[in-house]
């Protein structure tokens, strides 16, 4: 091998090595956007938060407790979000008997009174509250809407899911937090 | 050794495409990014049109500029032009009407893979003839099948080269039909 061929040989398997390390490297770097970090939310305990509501109370999640929270972070430009509200209506109506609470975050642009358009124009009862940036970060980032994070009894997060998801696993998700964190509670 | 250099020419080409490909649809979810326009020659005083290509990464779909519901976030070109440049109609192409699995009755208006915005751009009378740079963003909104992404503001510039003003006419000197030659 002449002294041209070696030099191809090392850059070839420097260029491997960089290829093979850059995830890695990402990772490390944070770059992933919170596909990591989802996993570590789960088992931890929600982080606690205090947002204006559409009727301009100021709901915090501890408001909440005892009840099985579904936590889900929305916005007026997100279709597939559109899809999950009409059943979020019906499984609050199925399970709020048995201390059952959806909760919906607007991470949006939009002017409060557009929100509370949308929300009405969706049938949406359950309390929707107007997000803020700083309440997406300290659930790991929500990069994408629809997010949801299901908060057992105790406070603690159950699951999280992104993306739109059938109404059969959202309601698995909602018995699981029901039946969770009973034990804590008494 | 000719070998060796094919050989690894032809693996880093690949490698380069990977990594590119990696970019795209990475980390940092949805993307869409402009094509280098062509520099197009205008003179000055005349209207001249450019075409920026947008593209859209695989898998992802952005609101046409006319969405059909009221609160989608329309795709939309927005551009400072120098002072003595006048940035005149932005046209936009139709969106592709489809339907997705989150909504399949519903159909949205939509651009996905490439489409192309039409900007007429009129530089004044007055304009030194050369290269200018024109800056602008577009701003749009990313979905793929199940999930929406925030809207993004994507930097667009682009080049046009202003031509030396076409001369004023110079044909004869309009007549009055009450002035004759005298013989």
């Amino acid at each position: 091998m002449n002294r041209n061929s070696a030099i191809w040989v090392v850059m070839i398997i420097a260029i491997s090595v960089m290829l093979a390390a850059a995830p890695y490297m990402a990772r490390r770097a944070g770059l992933n956007n919170g596909f990591e970090q989802r996993d570590e939310m789960k088992g931890k305990l929600a982080p606690e938060f205090a947002l204006e509501s559409l009727d301009g109370a100021t709901v915090h999640l501890s408001d909440f407790r005892g009840k099985a929270v579904l936590l889900n972070f929305w916005a007026t430009w997100c279709q597939p979000c559109k899809i999950e509200m009409p059943w979020f209506e019906d499984l609050q109506k199925q399970y709020g008997p048995q201390g059952f609470q959806v909760v919906g975050i607007a991470v949006d642009d939009a002017s409060k009174e557009d929100i509370a358009k949308f929300a009405k124009e969706m049938g949406v009862n359950y309390p929707v509250l107007l997000g803020k940036e700083a309440v997406g970060t300290a659930y790991g980032g929500v990069p994408f809407l629809p997010s949801s994070f299901f908060i057992d009894r105790a406070g603690k997060i159950v699951n999280r899911v992104s993306g739109l998801k059938s109404r059969s696993e959202i309601e698995d998700d909602i018995k699981a937090a029901l039946s969770q964190g009973r034990a804590a509670l008494q | 050794m000719q070998g060796v250099a094919k050989i690894g020419t032809s693996w880093l080409l690949l490698a380069a495409s990977l990594a590119w490909g990696q970019d795209l649809i990475g980390p940092k979810g949805p993307s869409v990014t402009m094509l280098p326009a062509p520099i197009i020659s205008i003179p000055g005083g005349k209207p001249g049109e450019v075409q920026l290509r947008f593209r859209v990464v695989r898998g992802y779909h952005v609101n046409s500029n006319r969405p059909k519901a009221e609160f989608l976030i329309p795709t939309a070109l927005k551009l400072d032009a120098p002072t003595d440049i006048v940035v005149g109609k932005i046209s936009y192409p139709p969106g592709q009407d489809m339907s997705f699995p989150f909504s399949p009755d519903e159909k949205l208006s939509v651009y996905s893979g490439d489409f192309l915005v039409a900007v007429v751009v009129r530089p004044l009378h007055t304009v030194i003839p050369g290269k200018y740079m024109l800056h602008g963003k577009l701003r749009y909104q990313a979905c793929d099948k199940a999930a929406c992404y925030p809207p993004k503001e994507l930097p667009v510039e682009f080049e046009v080269k202003v031509a030396k003003a076409a001369a004023p006419h110079k044909g004869n000197p309009a007549q009055s039909p009450h002035v004759h030659r005298l013989r």
